[in-house]
């Protein structure tokens, strides 16, 4: 489904954009030939049930996985020519922990700062603020190992804003948290975006793509079924329901489905 | 950051991580240091003569020895008087005499004696008449071991007693002749390579110095890759902008040093328990090591980046470990084995680091000398890292 012309920024105000962007895995397609277009300082949710290519889609754009066709550009680079460039400048915030388990959070977030190339003398009080930020501070010293799960999404937060990246995607941040860490990453998102971040959000909770975006995109089976501003997608289709525009567009069956191949997301194939 | 900066920050990393884990580190020097125990204490030679003083020296000393005389004459007695002394003074045997075979036989069913010795009736007359003597010996079947070691030393027992009743026989023969002479025209002297008498901690400690770094290299590397994907922080790595090269190289650094520290502790500890005697230069042996580890590393990274998970990474190394450790020469010389196997054997570079370790702990081997050995260790550490960098890069950027 191509964007209506309305809807897209222009170029130069592009932080993220995709022409086309594909990905195969052998005979499957996961990703169908999207264009998206993120504006700058918007918070941008992308919504789709599990398996529709959501994941993949953030992968390719963070350079983890290259496209097997079409382009995409994050904060100006090309994501598969320019891919060291692109990194500088994202923050990924995925599911799964980022983190060392043995090690604490404060060895775990000065690892990932020397990585960065975030100079030594900035980087711990770069860390006290971050940890106070997410009101971790007293845990500093203690094995990540042992933090429970809001914890490690805090943690998990922060360690993706280390180097103070334009571009910050979070993918799925919140789906297994209890509702006080979820209520803590959400006003945390939006926070962020108060400072000029630009965010790029996946998930399938309907109160959370309502309450955070900006802006949204549905995407089943790989394709984006449709795109606008929250607003906007409920006064098209008649709801003040997020849900009923999402099951209206998407289609009410049930996504059962076997496949011999096991998910990337259960076992973290590389 | 630069690749080399980037490269030192993930091993320094890795390092730390396996420094927070002490158990892994008490276990890793503790499981080698343990079959090494085991091995070294049920390794043959059985018996060992001393080359200086002629002494025997028994693998198992003081065993518990039956002697039976079912004969009456005053040289049984004799003989079984010389035998008794000879077997107790040098640690040999503790005998006891038994009076019939049936008690000794249930003493050996009991485990009270390892085997038993019988002089029997018409042992006096054979030797008053001039004619050979037999002596019966009986040894405990059920534990081969002991069994070659009894065996040998009452033969060596017996021959130092012969020895003396044939100088005695050809002096009263004729006083001429040279009695050493006719018994033993030849002597065989040994000039030793080093002091001492070997032990077989002697050839396991290198042996098993190898065989743990080169595991080590295998298993390591494997799980630290493995480890990274499932606790996601592989993620976290790639898509930080630093030069891929060096998720793998900084890997690659942390394990060596891993395997060296452990080497090297092994063979400490070596000298500290089982007495082993290093000869050659630390430095050499550590070049052996670094070789080593080397050549196996690249293995393992293959082996990881193809597995879809790390159970199946783990099967696939433990199933390489097993035949290497047992052809390689790391528990006993492969000459041992059938010429097809040995071929087999000679293909691990495990045979090679360990025998080269061995040449340099035990015989105090040059570089030089060693150089066949290292050369082959070079060439897998080349072939195989030029497969294994671009596997994982590519396995990476998928």
């Amino acid at each position: 489904m191509t964007l209506q012309r309305t809807d897209l920024a222009p170029l130069s105000e592009c932080a993220i954009e995709t022409h086309g962007l594909t990905k195969k895995f052998g005979s499957f397609t996961a990703v169908d030939h999207i264009d998206l277009a993120v504006r700058k300082g918007e918070i941008y949710g992308f919504l789709g049930p599990n398996g529709a290519g959501k994941s993949t889609t953030i992968r390719m754009l963070c350079t983890l996985l290259k496209p097997s066709s079409g382009a995409g550009k994050v904060a100006g680079f090309d994501i598969d020519s320019e891919a060291n460039e692109v990194r500088k400048r994202i923050g990924l915030v995925s599911e799964k922990l980022i983190m060392y388990t043995r090690l604490t959070a404060e060895q775990n977030l000065m690892f990932f700062g020397r990585l960065y190339g975030v100079d030594n003398a900035e980087l711990k009080p770069k860390i006290e603020e971050l940890l106070d930020m997410v009101k971790l501070t007293p845990f500093k010293d203690r094995s990540v190992g042992g933090f429970s799960s809001g914890m490690r999404q805090r943690m998990n937060v922060i360690r993706a804003l280390i180097h103070d990246p334009e571009i910050i995607f979070l993918d799925e941040p919140t789906t297994a948290l209890d509702p006080q860490s979820t209520k803590f990453v959400r006003d945390t998102i939006l926070e962020l975006k108060n400072e000029g971040h630009t965010i790029m959000l996946t998930t399938h909770i309907m109160e959370e793509a309502d309450e955070l975006s900006d802006r949204i995109s549905i995407i089943d089976h790989g394709k984006i079924m449709a795109t606008g501003t929250v607003a906007g997608l409920k006064s098209e289709y008649g709801t003040e329901s997020m849900l009923e525009v999402f099951l209206t567009v998407t289609g009410r069956e049930l996504r059962d489905s076997a496949s011999d191949r096991v998910s990337m997301k259960a076992v973290g194939r590389m | 950051m630069s690749g080399w900066k980037v490269t030192t920050e993930i091993a320094k990393r890795d390092l730390l991580d396996l420094w927070r884990a002490k158990m892994l580190l008490v276990f890793f020097i503790l499981m080698p240091l343990l079959f090494m125990a085991m091995f070294g204490f049920i390794y043959p030679p059985t018996v060992q003569v001393n080359p200086y003083s002629g002494q025997i020296a028994s693998q198992y000393p003081n065993l518990e020895l039956a002697i039976v005389q079912q004969d009456t004459g005053q040289i049984a007695r004799n003989v079984e008087a010389q035998f008794i002394q000879i077997a107790e003074s040098q640690g040999i045997f503790r005998v006891n005499e038994m009076t019939d075979y049936s008690t000794a036989r249930n003493g050996i069913v009991k485990g009270q004696v390892s085997g038993i010795v019988v002089i029997p009736q018409g042992f006096s007359a054979a030797i008053q008449a001039d004619t050979q003597a037999t002596v019966q010996v009986t040894v405990d079947q059920t534990n081969p071991s002991v069994a070659a070691a009894v065996q040998s030393e009452v033969a060596e027992i017996f021959g130092a007693i012969e020895g003396q009743m044939s100088t005695q026989y050809l002096q009263n023969f004729d006083p001429t002749v040279n009695p050493t002479f006719v018994l033993q025209p030849m002597a065989i002297t040994s000039i030793p390579l080093i002091a001492g008498v070997p032990s077989s901690f002697e050839y396991l400690a290198p042996s098993f110095m190898a065989l743990t770094v080169i595991t080590g290299a295998l298993n390591g590397v494997s799980t630290a890759i493995s480890r990274e994907k499932e606790q996601g922080t592989m993620d976290g790595l790639l898509v930080a902008p630093i030069p891929r090269q060096s998720v793998i190289l900084g890997k690659i650094v942390a394990q060596t040093v891993r395997g060296l520290i452990q080497g090297f502790l092994i063979l400490g500890l070596s000298m500290v328990l089982f007495g082993v005697v290093i000869y050659g230069s630390p430095i050499t042996m550590l070049l052996v090591m670094v070789l080593g580890v080397a050549s196996f590393i690249g293995v393992g990274i293959i082996v990881t980046s193809l597995a879809p998970e790390q159970e199946t990474a783990q099967m696939m190394t433990t199933l390489l470990q097993f035949p290497m450790m047992f052809l390689s020469g790391i528990l006993f010389p492969i000459n041992q084995l059938p010429v097809a196997v040995q071929y087999i054997g000679k293909t691990f570079p495990l045979y090679y680091a360990a025998d080269a370790l061995r040449k340099v702990v035990i015989l105090n081997a040059s570089v030089s000398i060693i150089m066949p050995d290292l050369l082959v260790l070079l060439a897998y550490s080349v072939v195989t890292m030029a497969i294994a960098v671009p596997i994982f890069n590519r396995a990476m950027a998928r």
